[in-house]
């Protein structure tokens, strides 16, 4: 019997917030690196006795998010408790949200391939991170593990949840949805949006429905640390579930760990009983009364989101599918371009410095668009030099290279390279200079063996030069720079 | 008069005023505890070297003119879930009987920046889990009026601590009775204010949702004194209100209960209660009456009876979770085990006693998957139809006057294996928790058996200021309390420690 | 993430001896034989006592109703630190260098 097997795919995204501190005590957030046990506090080591108070800011990254996703602000929103035993929780209870999230409903356009899927989104809640353990074996894996040990500096890290319907059709949209929603918290600077390094982290449920109407159970795939790892998961479950479907078996469901470097799901510890959270409001929690003021003033400063300013891009600018991607993984590399834009640059023009010039400078130098020296108006003066004519776009770089390295605005940089408004660079000319020299070895070896007691020939190469700059030269200049050059000393 | 039957006021006045020393207070106080706690085992730890290392720095401040604070040189006993940063902290049980806290509860830190001395830790029921102090892990404690006598629980050892004289002023914690119970039956004065009236952070949390810490004392100005240093908002509990608090000894200005409306409630009738005990509470009534207030007959049908029930699930469930934490992974005791799972179990086992074991499965009973709408959801809509009937009931009086307990101080042992019996001891106090309002125990003088009585008075949420008036006026009748006599008792010791 | 609502069998069921050693494994606590049958009656005794609550109507009763809206207290995101850590570590039952150690994790959640 053949039938078709459609996916059915569900993501959980857990991203971590970039604020300073953790979610309900002051300890701060930079746990990565930093020595076991030392970003620590009683509240997040769960001492005896200790309460949580939420923070103010990790509040408004997840409203913002949530408003940014269209989802419904729950008023009165309230923490639970999510009640189990494990050595990384310190009050064998995780702070979350149960029935009352802070957002609800919401959707995220996914694009894949010119084709527009909406993926309704289901929830939006804040929770506490856990510990860290580390099991002590050769390959720091649990399972015969001698003992383990607990850091404690992650826990109480704030983490924003955001569940979606299983809306999803295939590894390539799972993929591209966590890659727009990694833009947009990125865009809205609530997160880093890293997957390996963990302040993205994805759970997958997945499973497969025939078109005979028999239905697969769920089965929910952990441990995929990039974007990649993601589509190759699920790509495996896919052929897996359908192979165990058309053997006529059914799908266990259970959770099953991605192996990145096997390419393979395992499946992990099966558990004889699901676990019983025994959630229940947690009492040292008010719930959180928003004023209306706050959500409306918060939803009318969000800056413009991924899904908008590549609309902009592509059909305001013309900018091609290549260019909009750069730009939307970077909201400041984005917002240079607008700005270059709004100076009256042309966008192509724009858009290209940025993706050649601007993007070779950060590469080198690092620091990322923050640390950029070069304003974005100073730039622009420099583009609309090239624009007019004044300036090539060798002597151009020129400028532009002492603008960066030396910080110069774009007069002081021309200046410094010695040429004025409209002028080539000293080094675009001596190759000028050194073409007509080679085009009229002759005249050169004339005037080397004294044969130019008037100065007549070495004007003629002068003029030569003069006419090859198209005027972008000073007259003055170009005659001490070919005697300096005949006389050997360039 | 000796010093350590002065009241915390009169203390305080005279260090002001440069007639006593900080060290000389201290001392006396000490000397009493030295002689007496072996019988009476109030405290489980006395931190003698860190009191007088205190008094004597106090002093010295005192004497290049600082300015001394609210509570200045006045002995102080908390009860021993209560963090105190460097001395053990053991919530009356094995599972943290080594305990040393890295940090002061916020009361503590309240209590020293108003220059009170801290004489010591209190016994308690475990984990604040009783009503007689029977279920300490490390001994009785002894009602100083009849040492065969339970002092009531949980806080037991702070109502014993001030009714011996040790110290003017305890704190205990309150979830259900804790503190108006034992204030009872050791003839002392005990307040819960209102939740959220004072700070919950460093009170290693029973039911979160009810505990309130408050004092014990033996003049009703020490409890305005005691509110005053305590009641302040925290940033560190968010269920703490913000609001600004009153003054509370200004409270001590009534002298009169004209205007005032005075509830009594009819429901009581039905319960067997002791006849003294009704009969000082129909003399309380009066003497309202004779200040000035109006007694108004108020009805409680759904509080009286359905709050023992609903408490005995809310509470259990919410203790379910916030003793999940005691797993010997990070502090406490731990029971050896090869796996994980063999630690968890045997360091619980061996750390909890009977009756905190017996709450934590009924807590967690009533939240597991399919009985928590049946519990847990039904308790809670219940305890919102009680406090909607107190509000009701509110609308039409200021104060309710009810008995605290039911009975006198049971003899040891008697209640202890029949924990439905022992939880009824508290049918009127744990509505109180329930509503979050602020209750007030009273003593109101003495049994012909010698045994404390008393009275209980229930105010409005927020309103300690008036509920402290009536209580002193009646004070001002009934007379304070006295302290009591340790030097005739010859009954059996109490505090036989395992 | 829906609980079963059982509230009527729920309600006049008594605990039997295996839901006592379910409970009892659900939060960890070791419970002897022997104190099974004590338990039992306890959690029995409680239940009854809490059976008359049904003669109470709480039909339309919110149980987490907000009426008293207090001001929602936050805290703003300004880091502090704790240099006491050496003090929390110190009561670890079982330190290892900087960590809390525990025995081998067999059959545990997640």
């Amino acid at each position: 019997m053949t039938c078709s097997y459609t996916p059915v795919i569900g993501l959980e995204i857990h991203v971590q917030l970039a604020t300073a501190t953790k979610l309900f005590c002051a300890c701060p957030t930079g746990y990565i690196g930093a020595v076991p046990n030392s970003n620590v506090c009683p509240v997040c080591l769960g001492l005896p006795g200790t309460l949580p108070v939420p923070n103010a800011r990790a509040v408004e990254f997840t409203l913002r998010t949530a408003l940014a996703l269209g989802c419904s602000v729950q008023r009165g929103t309230r923490f639970h408790r999510k009640n189990y035993f494990y050595p990384d929780l310190p009050k064998a209870y995780q702070i979350s949200q149960y029935d009352l999230p802070l957002g609800l409903g919401g959707s995220l356009d996914v694009r894949t391939d010119g084709d527009v899927h909406r993926i309704r989104i289901t929830r939006v809640h804040m929770e506490e991170d856990a510990g860290k353990l580390v099991h002590a074996c050769g390959d720091g894996r649990l399972s015969g593990a001698d003992h383990s040990l607990a850091d404690y500096n992650r826990a109480g890290i704030p983490l924003m949840e955001i569940v979606s319907e299983p809306d999803i059709r295939t590894p390539r949209e799972a993929r591209e949805y966590v890659a727009e929603l990694r833009r947009l918290v990125r865009c809205l600077d609530v997160s880093d949006g890293d997957m390996e390094s963990g302040s993205l982290r994805v759970d997958a449920n997945i499973s497969v429905k025939c078109s005979d109407g028999r239905w697969g159970s769920k089965v929910e795939i952990k441990n995929m640390n990039s974007l990649r790892a993601l589509e190759r998961a699920l790509d495996f479950e896919i052929v897996r579930q359908t192979a165990v479907l058309e053997k006529g078996e059914t799908v266990f469901q259970e959770t099953r760990h991605w192996d990145d470097v096997s390419g393979h799901t395992r499946s992990s510890r099966s558990k004889e009983e699901a676990h019983d959270y025994r959630y229940f409001p947690d009492p040292d929690l008010p719930p959180l009364f928003f004023e209306e003021s706050w959500v409306t003033s918060i939803a009318a400063t969000l800056p413009e989101l991924p899904w908008m300013r590549r609309e902009r891009y592509a059909s305001t600018f013309g900018l091609s599918g290549d260019d909009v991607g750069v730009f939307l993984e970077d909201r400041c590399l984005a917002e240079y371009f607008d700005a270059l834009v709004g100076a009256g640059v042309t966008p192509s023009r724009a858009a290209n410095w940025i993706r050649t010039e601007v993007l070779r400078v950060l590469n080198e130098v690092g620091g990322g668009m923050v640390a950029f020296p070069v304003a974005a108006a100073e730039l622009a003066s420099l583009l609309a030099a090239v624009e007019r004519r004044e300036l090539s776009v060798t002597a151009a770089r020129e400028v532009f290279d002492a603008m960066h390295k030396e910080h110069l605005s774009f007069e002081k940089a021309s200046r410094r390279c010695g040429i004025a408004s409209g002028n080539l660079g000293e080094n675009a000319l001596k190759d000028l200079l050194r073409s007509v020299l080679e085009e009229n070895a002759d005249v050169v070896e004339e005037i080397r063996s004294g044969g130019d007691v008037k100065g007549k020939k070495i004007r003629f190469l002068q003029g030569l030069v003069m006419r090859k700059a198209r005027g972008q030269a000073n007259p003055e200049s170009v005659l001490q720079l070919l005697e300096d050059m005949l006389r050997g000393e360039q | 008069m000796e010093l350590w039957q002065l009241p915390a006021w009169r203390i305080t006045e005279a260090v002001v005023r440069g007639e006593l020393s900080v060290s000389e207070v201290v001392e006396t106080h000490l000397a009493r505890l030295r002689t007496h706690n072996p019988e009476i085992f109030a405290l489980l730890t006395v931190t003698e070297k860190e009191a007088l290392r205190r008094a004597a720095e106090l002093d010295e401040r005192h004497a290049r003119g600082e300015e001394p604070g609210l509570l200045a040189g006045v002995p102080v006993v908390l009860k021993d879930n209560m963090c105190t940063r460097g001395v053990r902290t053991t919530c009356g049980s094995r599972m943290l009987e080594n305990w040393i806290p890295p940090y002061d509860a916020s009361v503590v830190t309240s209590l020293e920046a108003a220059g009170a001395v801290i004489l010591g830790k209190a016994n308690m029921d475990e984990f604040a889990m009783g009503s007689s102090t029977e279920h300490s892990a490390f001994g009785f404690t002894a009602n100083p009026w009849d040492l065969s006598r339970v002092p009531g629980g949980s806080s037991g050892g702070s109502a014993a601590a001030v009714a011996a004289g040790f110290a003017p002023l305890a704190l205990g914690s309150d979830t259900g009775g804790s503190i108006r119970q034992p204030a009872a039956f050791c003839g002392v004065h005990g307040l819960k204010p209102t939740y959220g009236l004072v700070s919950r952070y460093g009170l290693v949390a029973f039911a979160s949702s009810l505990d309130q810490i408050g004092p014990f004392a033996r003049d009703v100005g020490d409890l305005a004194l005691a509110l005053d240093a305590i009641a302040a908002p925290d940033p560190k509990d968010a269920t703490c209100g913000t609001e600004p608090r009153p003054r509370y000894l200004d409270a001590m200005m009534t002298d009169s209960l004209r205007g005032r409306r005075i509830g009594l409630v009819k429901e009581f009738s039905g319960f067997d209660v002791d006849p003294e005990l009704r009969n000082t509470l129909v003399h309380a009534a009066r003497v309202c009456q004779d200040a000035g207030a109006e007694l108004v007959d108020i009805s409680l049908p759904v509080t009286i009876g359905f709050g023992l029930a609903c408490y005995y699930i809310l509470a259990p469930a919410e203790a379910s979770s916030n003793l999940a934490r005691y797993d010997g992974v990070r502090y406490g005791l731990r029971a050896e085990g090869d796996t994980l799972l063999e630690q968890y179990f045997r360091t619980r086992g061996a750390g909890f006693g009977k009756e905190v074991k017996r709450r934590i499965l009924t807590g967690t009973y009533v939240l597991s998957s399919g009985y928590y709408d049946a519990y847990y959801l039904t308790a809670q809509k219940v305890r919102r139809r009680i406090v909607q009937e107190f509000a009701q009931v509110f609308s039409g009086v200021d104060a309710i006057l009810l008995p605290t307990s039911p009975c006198l101080p049971f003899r040891r042992g008697e209640l202890v294996d029949d924990p439905i019996r022992m939880y009824l001891t508290d049918v009127f106090t744990l509505p109180v928790n329930l509503a979050g309002l602020p209750g007030l125990s009273l003593c109101t003088g003495y049994a012909k058996n010698g045994l404390p009585l008393s009275v209980q008075l229930v105010g409005k949420a927020w309103s300690e200021q008036q509920l402290l008036g009536t209580a002193a006026v009646l004070e001002s009748r009934f007379g304070t309390p006295r302290i009591a006599p340790l030097e005739t008792k010859t009954h059996f010791k109490g505090g036989e420690r395992l | 993430m829906f609980r079963t609502t059982q509230s009527e069998e729920a309600l006049c069921m008594t605990v039997s001896e295996d839901e006592v050693r379910r409970v009892a494994a659900l939060i960890r606590l070791e419970v002897h034989e022997e104190e099974i049958p004590s338990f039992q009656r306890h959690f029995n005794d409680i239940l009854t006592q809490f059976h008359s609550l049904e003669r109470l109507d709480v039909t339309g009763v919110d149980p987490f109703a907000m009426d008293e809206v207090r001001k929602t207290l936050l805290r703003d995101d300004i880091p502090g630190t704790w240099n006491l850590r050496d003090e929390a570590l110190d009561a670890a039952p079982v330190r290892e260098g900087d960590f809390f150690r525990v025995p081998r994790i067999l059959g545990e959640a997640e």
